[in-house]
């Protein structure tokens, strides 16, 4: 299985504190890739490097395509999503309430559409053209939203759904970008066991069917152990275990970081 | 009700007085009055007992309303069925509108006062839609909107004045140059949010009004410029007595000569500006740069992460506000022929803020109806002279207190799957 993404000496630095320690792991293709540690490990600061939202101190990031890799640190802000396609999910969950469930993974499809539109010209020409595209876009919203079984709601705001939903909804949002990569923070918090056993289907059909690495920062070990092909381990910024999940369950040095060490 | 409430109620309102003695005590009640030499203090303590009697009688009159729970009953059956009618007939209350708005001038009571009243009313409606795009859709809250209307408003009349050129030129320039400013504002509040970005938009405005009073060599300081040439209907102007060899409006079209020609002629002029405008931003909040301003207006961090380009996204959005706000600028030049920094003054920009707010965010007809209502009320108070004020911010109050989310505040999706349901 080649590799998808390789972090690599990966440090961040915030004035003194050193919240990634000189990480380095890799993530494989169709694979789901799990982040796991204590609370304050640095988690979801790595995602933030990956996703453009941090710098980072030093180290770098590789994403591997075809037969070229780019690398991440290149890109900032928007261009991780538009250019680099990576998509990320939020700890806690970044909709846009007021806006229905259609037009949240309209917003997704953005850049595709303002080409389409011409710079909103060919829009306001109202021109065939533009119209196919939209209806495209609308056609690709509903496969999305007839997996998760949210098309009934499709109008209604995003705000007003249950928020085993939202959560739902916020990954799918994410695929409309296509991404060659996903980042999920934390997907299964708030979930209870339906829920999350719904979400453990999504993101298999996610792997399996559209081919798309997955990396994922969960608590929930019913979703880590369940689904994760490869778990990475950060205590203190530092990665102190990497294996498959059966390993991680029995390693050492992970059930110390989580239950202390025995005096 | 009790007797215990009313003893509550009137300890209430004593304590209430307490308080209103306390204000207008210093306030009202010494007054400082100059007599030769120096200032002597002349105590008005019957106003004081007046003032803080009302104060009284006025808190024990809402005590003992709120304890019989029947307060405001009626307002609030109105506003409600209100909104139901127009939530539903949302479509044929635009369309009764503009009808109105077409028949207006010729209606039988239609005069002189009429008129104008309908220009003003109409003019800020086109910047409650102009200014709706940036503060409604894209939640950029801007206070200093007037600033583009004085760019628009002086882009026609330099032009117009230095070059002769007509109108119908001039009118896309004024709009572009506002627009031009508008991405001017734009560039340094793109990280700025909220109270912080309304700040700045302030200040803009406030540049732009002090740039216009000192550049005395184009602007001509605060003496204005004057003599802005009036628009003509397609090249036939509204004179008395046209020059040699040329055709005026009336004598054209053989009529007898009116200045309700040209009054008639400028309400016409911006109720079609104002329908553009309006037609425009509904059409845009359907395209995907629309649908990106709203996003935006939701949530910037999960645009981003989504690949939207916020920087773009919030220029286009302040750029095209501020050429609405053009267009409405050169209109006003035309329309008054004279024009001086003291017509674009913060009170300008609150006004129009206050009309997309008590609109309802993102309404379109939800400004039309708060610029009837909030210059409408003005100007029926205009016998009461300084007062007409308080009837503004009486309107803004009850606004608030009924509806504080605006007039009207629903938002359809601008795309739907399975159509619609009603």
């Amino acid at each position: 299985m080649s590799n998808l993404l390789s972090v690599e000496k990966l440090t961040m630095k915030f004035g003194g504190l050193v919240a990634i320690d000189d990480l380095s792991f890799d993530a494989k293709n169709n694979q789901i890739t799990s982040i796991i540690g204590p609370n304050g490990a640095g988690k979801t600061t790595v995602f933030n490097c990956l996703t453009g939202f941090y710098k980072p101190t030093t180290g770098q990031m590789y994403l591997h395509q075809a037969d070229n890799k780019v690398s991440l640190r290149k890109y900032t802000d928007f261009k991780i999503a538009h250019v680099a396609k990576v998509a990320r999910t939020f700890q806690n969950i970044r909709l846009f309430p007021a806006m229905s469930v259609l037009e949240n993974l309209l917003v997704a499809q953005h850049n595709e559409l303002m080409i389409a539109s011409g710079y909103s010209l060919y829009g306001l020409l109202n021109l065939k053209s533009y119209r196919d595209k939209e209806q495209l876009a609308v056609d690709k919203a509903k496969y999305w939203l007839d997996i998760i079984g949210l098309t009934p709601r499709a109008d209604d705001n995003a705000g007003d759904l249950p928020y085993g939903d939202q959560r739902k909804l916020e990954i799918v949002r994410a695929m409309c970008i296509e991404p060659k990569l996903l980042c999920l923070d934390e997907p299964a918090a708030g979930l209870n066991p339906k829920e999350s056993a719904e979400l453990n289907k999504l993101l298999k059909f996610i792997k399996t069917e559209k081919k798309t690495g997955i990396l994922l920062i969960e608590h929930d070990m019913s979703v880590v152990m369940g689904i994760s092909d490869h778990v990475v381990v950060l205590n203190y910024g530092k990665k102190i275990f990497e294996g498959t999940a059966e390993q991680t369950k029995k390693s050492k040095e992970v059930i110390e970081a989580y239950l202390g060490v025995d005096e | 009700m009790e007797k215990q409430d009313i003893i509550k109620s009137f300890k209430d309102s004593l304590f209430t007085g307490l308080i209103a003695l306390a204000l207008f005590g210093p306030i009202v009640g010494l007054r400082t009055a100059s007599k030769g030499e120096g200032l002597f203090i002349t105590p008005q303590w019957g106003v004081v007992f007046l003032l803080v009697g009302l104060c009284i009688l006025g808190r024990f009159l809402i005590n003992i309303n709120s304890a019989r729970r029947k307060e405001f009953k009626i307002f609030s059956t109105l506003s409600s069925k209100f909104s139901s009618i127009t939530e539903d007939k949302a479509k044929h209350f635009a369309i009764t509108g503009i009808l109105f708005a077409l028949v207006f001038p010729f209606l039988p009571f239609t005069d002189r006062y009429f008129m104008d009243v309908a220009i003003m009313i109409l003019t800020y409606i086109m910047l409650g839609w102009g200014l709706n795009i940036v503060v409604g859709l894209a939640g950029l809250l801007d206070l200093g909107y007037v600033a583009f209307y004085a760019v628009g408003a002086y882009s026609y009349a330099l032009i117009a004045t230095t070059f002769g050129w007509s109108f119908w030129i001039c009118l896309p320039l004024a709009g572009l140059f506002a627009a031009f400013f508008g991405i001017l504002l734009g560039f340094p509040v793109l990280r700025l949010r909220g109270d912080y970005l309304a700040i700045v938009t302030l200040g803009f405005g406030e540049i732009i009004r002090i740039i216009l009073i000192n550049w005395y060599e184009v602007t001509n300081g605060p003496d204005g410029i004057t003599g802005i040439p009036r628009p003509s209907f397609f090249g036939l102007p509204f004179k008395r007595s046209p020059d040699e060899g040329e055709m005026s409006f009336h004598t054209f079209f053989g009529l007898e000569y009116s200045t309700m020609h040209r009054i008639i002629f400028l309400y016409y002029l911006i109720l079609i500006l104002a329908l553009i405008t309006n037609y425009f931003t509904l059409k845009i909040r359907k395209l995907p740069v629309g649908r990106a301003w709203e996003a935006l207006r939701e949530d910037e961090i999960a645009c981003k992460s989504l690949g939207v380009n916020p920087t773009n996204t919030k220029l286009t959005a302040f750029a095209i506000g501020a050429m609405f706000g053009g267009f409405a600028g050169s209109f006003f030049a035309t329309r008054q022929a004279f024009i001086s920094p003291e017509s674009f003054t913060f009170i300008e920009s609150a006004i129009i803020v206050a009309i997309v707010v008590l609109g309802g965010m993102g309404s379109q007809t939800g400004v039309v109806l708060a610029s009837i209502f909030l210059i409408g009320i003005t100007e029926i108070f205009r016998d009461l002279e300084q007062y007409r004020m308080i009837a503004f911010g009486g309107a803004m109050v009850l606004i608030m207190v009924f509806k504080p989310k605006g007039i009207l505040a629903n938002r359809k999706p601008t795309i739907l799957m399975h159509g619609d349901k009603n």
